[in-house]
């Protein structure tokens, strides 16, 4: 982990994707301190001023590429008190304070790599699949579950990459809507039956999970119950 | 304007009128070895950032340590309360429990010097490991690479050393050594803010390197130090160190940074024990005031120009006592180096005719401040002669040191006035004068 920076920051960008799920691009007054893919950032939308206790604030994971200093990108589901200020409060112009980058949820793993995503989970690996090269040998595994298609937010971003990098392969789950079985998308919930059959190496490969906290839950006791051994379950939990 | 603003243009005056157009008097003032060199801006951080009255780190520290990590191309700067204590957590950091395999245990071996300072050698007594000592070269006074090789056993693990007084040691040679047996290395560059060894700062080689804002180096905080490293692993596990060995990292006055607070378990805690008092580290508490860091900011801004001078002064001071050559070894850098001079070295020649302590003490007797080269040895202290250790050689040179040497300054205090009037006292004494 870098050292955390407070900076300043202006909305320039909002995107209301419906059923209350929204992405923000912010613009840091100085270019942001170096981040890894996977961290994350508090985010504090009172007014603070530097020298004073930092606000309340909560965690985000930073989506942006940690290549573009200029920008950081996050993606919310209006869910509680702070998020449903976020949505009352915020607009283009706001400013806000980033507090920035935290945590341990880095994808280092030199064996087969599994990602599952529920929901805004996803942008704790936004940032990881932009890295992705062509030349990638190590094979990536993607299960991006989300409520309907138009929440399947990152889908153009995974299917940029799909193109690109041969390694990497893909799954989406709906959880209601149309299906669309062309396009990879199967309805209902993420599960370890659906998931593990579809990698080759399960017992040598490295699960990485981020989303709602009860999706965390049941996937890491069903993956340790069909004998994915702990240290190869990674969860992007926040309490 | 607010009343903050009106505090601090009275500050601006107040220096004015307190420190500022001092001018040197030789025949009353000192001609210091090191010291404060500072303007109003050191004055007018120190109290804002008491207007502020957070008191412990804050913006001032966050400010503080991004620019230096920034200074010196690393990830990370942990500002701690003194170098000594940057020492203590550096070397303390490669005996976490967190480093696995890698981890320095009790009884490995770590190569240093016995001419130096004792906070060096210190943390690696405390952390019951055990000091293999190399000698020095005159002139330099950093470790004789062809030693370094000597002390290499099964059970050394790690290579801590100052760039001693400024000079980069052989960073070429400790770096191979430290690559091909897998060695860690910790630089002191406690006296050497701003040397560069092939053009590259020092401080940014080893895994972990330390620094001193004590007044009398190249920038002050009044009490201050800092751990540098390019390794976010060791940079968590020194910030545990330096915050009471907490497995959190929230700064002070923050919660749940990580979002997971009451969400873990550790150890044979109950599960969701709130992480803010979780340890896994027997640590310490060095940490810096907001304060501390509110003036080395304003010193940091400083650093590039008192770099300069203290070459500049170094060069003139090389200038002034080549003439003496054959009675004074005289102050030189290592190959591949452009120090940051922390003063000028001189060790007198067995065979000068006089000896070290009469030349200090004429100097010191004409107000000319001069210091010994800290500890000269080390292994001769009471706290040190009877250490668990292993010395390769007889430590010839560090003895000559301990006898014939002694330093003068190179700070920015020192002008054109202080220069001439060392150079009239040093041809006083080689005219024959004594005390």
């Amino acid at each position: 982990m870098g050292m955390p920076q407070k900076i300043r920051c202006e909305v320039v960008r909002i995107i209301n994707h419906g059923g209350n799920v929204y992405s923000l691009k912010i613009k840091p007054e100085r270019p942001t301190p170096h981040f890894q893919p996977g961290q994350f950032m508090h985010l504090a939308v009172d007014p603070y001023e530097p020298g004073d206790f930092w606000p309340e604030s909560r965690v985000f994971s930073i989506a942006s590429s940690p290549t573009k200093r200029d920008h950081l990108d996050i993606t919310y589901s209006v869910v509680g008190s702070f998020t449903t200020k976020m949505e009352q409060k915020i607009q283009i112009g706001s400013e806000v304070w980033a507090k920035f980058p935290y945590g341990d949820f880095i994808i280092q793993s030199k064996s087969d790599v599994v990602l599952i995503a529920g929901g805004t989970g996803i942008t704790a690996f936004t940032a990881f699949l932009e890295r992705l090269n062509p030349d990638q040998e190590q094979s990536v595994s993607l299960f991006y579950g989300a409520r309907n298609q138009e929440l399947l937010i990152f889908k153009p971003l995974v299917e940029r990459k799909l193109e690109e990098v041969k390694t990497l392969s893909a799954w989406y789950f709906i959880e209601e809507g149309e299906l669309d079985e062309k396009e990879r998308v199967l309805s209902g919930r993420l599960s370890v039956q659906f998931i593990l059959p579809k990698i080759i190496h399960p017992l040598n490969s490295d699960f990485y999970l981020s989303g709602p906290p009860a999706m965390l839950k049941k996937l890491s006791l069903d993956l340790k119950s069909q004998a994915i051994m702990p240290e190869h379950i990674k969860i992007d939990a926040w309490a | 304007m607010s009343k903050r603003e009106d505090i601090l243009k009275l500050v601006r005056e107040y220096y004015q009128q307190k420190f500022a157009n001092r001018s040197f008097d030789p025949q009353h003032d000192l001609v210091h070895y090191a010291g404060r060199v500072f303007d109003e801006e050191e004055l007018v951080n120190l109290v804002d950032s008491s207007l502020d009255f957070f008191l412990t780190a804050n913006r001032y520290a966050e400010d503080f340590e991004v620019s230096f990590a920034n200074f010196l191309g690393v990830s990370n700067a942990i500002l701690v309360n003194s170098g000594s204590s940057a020492n203590l957590v550096a070397l303390t950091t490669l005996t976490s429990p967190k480093l696995g395999d890698r981890r320095l245990k009790p009884g490995d071996e770590v190569i240093t010097v016995a001419a130096g300072f004792p906070t060096t050698l210190a943390p690696i007594v405390q952390n019951q490991l055990t000091p293999v000592f190399v000698d020095v070269n005159l002139g330099d006074y950093t470790a004789i690479p062809i030693q370094l090789d000597l002390a290499i056993s099964e059970k050394t693990r790690a290579i801590f050393m100052a760039h001693t007084l400024g000079v980069p040691f052989d960073l070429d040679a400790v770096m191979g050594l430290a690559n091909k047996h897998d060695l860690w290395v910790i630089e002191d560059n406690c006296d050497a803010l701003g040397s560069l060894y092939h053009d590259r700062l020092t401080g940014s080689f080893g895994h972990l390197a330390t620094c001193s804002f004590y007044p009398a180096h190249h920038i002050t905080m009044g009490e201050g130090g800092c751990v540098v490293t390019d390794n976010d692993e060791l940079a968590r596990i020194a910030r545990s160190f330096r915050d009471w060995g907490r497995d959190c990292y929230c700064a002070g006055g923050e919660n749940n940074t990580c979002g997971k607070r009451f969400g873990q378990q550790f150890g044979s805690l109950p599960e969701g024990y709130d992480h803010k008092y979780v340890y896994s580290h027997i640590g310490y508490n060095l940490k810096v005031t907001d304060m501390q860091a509110a003036v080395g900011c304003a010193q940091l801004n400083k650093l590039p120009s008192f770099i300069e001078t203290r070459k500049k002064n170094h060069k003139a001071i090389t200038e002034i006592l080549l003439q003496y050559e054959d009675k004074l070894v005289l102050h030189r850098p290592t190959k591949n180096s452009d120090p940051s001079w922390f003063c000028y070295v001189v060790s007198v020649r067995e065979d000068a005719g006089f000896t070290r302590n009469e030349l200090t003490r004429f100097l010191e007797a004409n107000r000319i401040e001069t210091r010994n080269l800290f500890s000269g040895n080390l292994l001769r202290h009471p706290a040190f002669e009877k250490i668990n250790r292993r010395v390769v050689g007889n430590l010839e040179n560090t003895d000559r040191i301990m006898h014939n040497t002694f330093f003068i300054g190179v700070y920015p205090g020192i002008e054109e006035t202080h220069l001439d009037y060392i150079a009239s006292v040093f041809d006083r004494f080689f005219k024959g004068e004594r005390v």
